[in-house]
């Protein structure tokens, strides 16, 4: 018997098609697996399911919940479901949890709430969910006193907490590192048991390759593919699913070294920072040659984003020193953002933007030639930040920054929002900058595939207190760990 | 980004919008062109003619002494505004230069300003406005200072919050590090951020000064007579409000169909 059988779902808005009829069945015991870029429609389709689309959206369809037979095109009648026969994992459990209230209670009050036990029973199995997924202490706490991973942990107790049997995780590992990432695949696994129904919506391949089961490759609103996960992901019929494979930072071909010679764009010695009065690294010591990708690579929180701006002087350092090659100008190192839309002003056309950073440093001329290179349409100009996706931004970011012709740009998690197909081509186009353009990159991502694939010298960072490398940037790529 | 970002709902009518600007717009045509196309002296008395109701020359009939209530009430609906619309300028000004310099520079200056801001926020505002019209000769000149005082620390408020905001976002790093300058990043990244919240507080903030002007004058401490002003003419005719009832309900009504249009244009301070 199967949990939840979707038929012919279609999303439109107005005339437009944003999601092509899809039928899906999520059986027990085995998850199902969304896999498409951003724009898919992958998480349209998971809204157009839960009754969730934003107004606007008129859904088509039939969806079979449990012994429920409802149509997607009245969502109001989805509601008496939630939590109850299917529940929705939220994204960045953080957000999603209350901060004003304790772990504990938040798993008590879904149990009372939407399961309708009372309030002793409620609090009895709350203890006892929290006992199983190990938060037996964490039941005091805070959200705020949580980690990212316990706070995961917390939001699905409360989320599995309604007796829901099928559960919809949206990106569950989005902005996770590696080891956390796999943390959250086990437990989801092992969270759904033998009878559950999982259904995981996703672009990171690692996390889909570790839950196994069913697959659904989506583009542009589209099926490309489907099948068993591991035959998809091993012998991909379709081009676009090994192309989306192959943009895998793991299976990459390591870029050839492009440092050029010469004294380096920036030393960094013996540098240490230390953030509302703890101490994230100290004694690190590296140099990044001129035309060379430096990559930095660590645990979230471990501080290589701070590590960034200390060498381009936006954070003050605890001890140590960061020189710039003398002859370096005041704005010749720049930076490019994790989120690109947050790194434009908001209500200015792009176009502005650039035309202002042109006329700024007398570069008008090379827009048109940079905008080529980096194979970005002119059109976009025309537009705002939030109306481009983060890809396309991402690219113009890199084209602002090289206006300025800088000798080092820090890309600071620059593809952790972008989906593989785009991220393998952004880190490309930056290793090509490194080559043609001579400028430094100093790459920062959790990603140690895509540092490890990308960079030419590689600092891991880590909680323990790093030794002092050599001074030649190459042997700190095999520094022990 | 979520896909559902990407589709934004579309822009409902802002019909209460609309509406506020209407009445706000007809309410300064009355004002503006009513003693254009009926001539009339708002102070010219004719004891003879108190209390008598409307006629060609006096559409709203006449108070208690005889003057005309349309050219009072015109003459009224010029004053006050006009006085609400200087103090809001200057407040919003004021609140926008020091709100910025709160922001950008953090530190000392920041520390007074917002202890300047918090103390007079603990002061009553129609308290502050009496104070000031104690101390300043010149009652229209004391209604701008004392409300201009009472009107800054909003508009300080909110600059500030916003700019700090915008100051610490990606965006305005961005713009550091390729180079810009202070004014560049106000005009680009900061003002079109705060606008909108100003245009809001501004609606706000002529509505609070209209009505503090009114409510002083309905008091007996406001505007002295024999000046036209809203509260001032609905006090002087409130006793006679059986005999003639549409010289009293003129100005309460203009004063609600101001205020109402003023509060409908600035809509949700969410905006």
């Amino acid at each position: 018997m199967s949990f939840l059988t979707a038929t012919d779902i279609t999303v439109r808005d107005g005339a437009q098609t944003l999601l092509e009829p899809l039928s899906l069945t999520v059986t027990p015991g085995e998850p199902l697996i969304i896999l498409g870029e951003t724009g898919s429609g992958k998480s349209l389709m998971a809204q157009a399911i839960m009754g969730t689309l934003p107004a606007g959206l008129r859904a088509q369809g039939e969806v079979r919940i449990g012994a429920h037979t409802l149509s997607a095109s009245e969502p109001r009648r989805f509601r008496g479901l939630w939590g109850r026969e299917i529940s929705v994992l939220p994204q960045e459990p953080w957000l999603s949890l209350d901060p004003l209230m304790r772990a504990g209670t938040q798993v008590t009050e879904a149990h009372r709430l939407v399961r309708g036990l009372s309030a002793a029973d409620a609090k009895a199995r709350a203890s006892s969910d929290l006992g199983q997924l190990g938060l037996t202490a964490a039941a005091r706490h805070y959200p705020h006193q949580l980690s990212g991973g316990m706070a995961q942990r917390v939001a699905i107790a409360a989320a599995r907490a309604g007796g829901a049997g099928i559960v919809i995780a949206d990106e569950p590992t989005k902005g996770l590192d590696a080891a956390r990432r796999d943390d959250v695949a086990d437990l989801l696994l092992s969270e759904m048991g033998d009878n559950g129904g999982l259904l995981v919506i996703t672009h990171d391949l690692a996390l889909a390759r570790r839950m196994g089961g069913q697959m659904i490759v989506l583009r542009q609103g589209k099926v490309v593919e489907t099948g068993a996960t591991e035959t998809v992901m091993s012998a991909a019929r379709e081009a676009y699913t090994r192309a989306l494979l192959a943009a895998d930072p793991e299976s990459w071909t390591r870029r050839a070294p492009s440092r050029r010679d010469g004294p380096p764009v920036v030393d960094v010695h013996g540098l240490s920072v230390a953030r509302g009065g703890r101490e994230l690294f100290s004694g690190v010591g590296f140099d990044v040659a001129a035309g060379g990708v430096f990559g930095i690579t660590g645990p979230s929180g471990c501080g290589k984003s701070t590590l960034g701006d200390a060498v381009l002087g936006l954070v003050a350092p605890a001890a140590g020193t960061v020189t710039r090659r003398a002859d370096i100008g005041p704005h010749g190192f720049q930076k490019l953002y994790q989120d690109p839309v947050a790194a434009f002003p908001r209500k200015r056309r792009l176009g502005e933007t650039l035309n202002d950073v042109a006329r700024m440093t007398g570069e008008s001329a090379r827009v048109a030639p940079l905008l080529e290179q980096l194979g970005l349409s002119p059109t976009l100009l025309e537009r705002r930040p939030g109306a481009v996706s983060g890809g396309e931004l991402q690219r113009l970011s890199i084209l602002r920054a090289l206006l300025r012709r800088p000798a080092l740009i820090f890309a600071d998690e620059p593809t952790s929002r972008l989906d593989p197909i785009t991220q393998a081509r952004v880190i490309g186009m930056l290793g090509e900058i490194a080559m043609t353009e001579g400028t430094a990159i100093l790459l920062v991502s959790h990603d140690a595939a895509l540092v490890r694939n990308t960079a030419d010298a590689v600092l891991p960072l880590g909680k323990t207190v790093l030794p002092e490398p050599q001074p030649d940037a190459a042997s700190v790529a095999t520094a022990p760990h | 980004m979520s896909t559902a970002e990407l589709y934004t709902q579309p822009a409902r009518l802002p019909v209460a919008r609309s509406l506020g600007a209407s009445l706000v717009i007809l309410v300064a045509a009355v004002a503006l062109i009513g003693p254009l196309l009926i001539p009339g002296d708002p102070l010219a008395q004719s004891l003879l003619k108190a209390l008598s109701g409307p006629e060609a020359t006096a559409p709203l009939g006449y108070d208690h002494l005889g003057r005309s209530v349309f050219h009072r009430l015109c003459a009224a609906l010029m004053l006050s505004p006009l006085i609400a619309l200087a103090a809001v300028l200057t407040a919003g000004a004021a609140g926008l230069i020091l709100g910025t310099l709160s922001a950008a520079m953090g530190g000392w200056v920041d520390t007074v300003l917002t202890t300047l801001a918090d103390a007079l926020l603990a002061l009553p505002g129609l308290l502050l406005v009496l104070i000031v019209l104690a101390m300043v000769p010149g009652t229209a000149t004391g209604f701008w200072i004392g409300l201009s005082l009472v009107l800054w620390v909003e508009f300080y408020r909110l600059t500030r919050a916003a700019t700090r905001e915008v100051l610490v976002s990606p965006s305005v790093e961005a713009a550091r590090l390729l180079g810009f300058r202070a004014p560049y990043i106000f005009r680009t990244h900061v003002w079109p951020e705060i606008a909108p919240l100003m245009l809001t507080t501004a609606a706000f903030g002529i509505a609070t000064a209209i009505m503090a002007i009114a409510a002083l004058g309905f008091v007996h401490v406001g505007m002295r007579a024999p000046t036209p002003e809203l509260g001032l003419m609905m006090v002087e005719l409130l006793p006679y409000w059986r005999e003639a009832p549409l010289a009293l309900l003129s100005p309460a009504i203009a004063t609600f169909a101001l205020l109402l249009g003023l509060t409908l244009l600035a809509g949700s301070r969410e905006t």
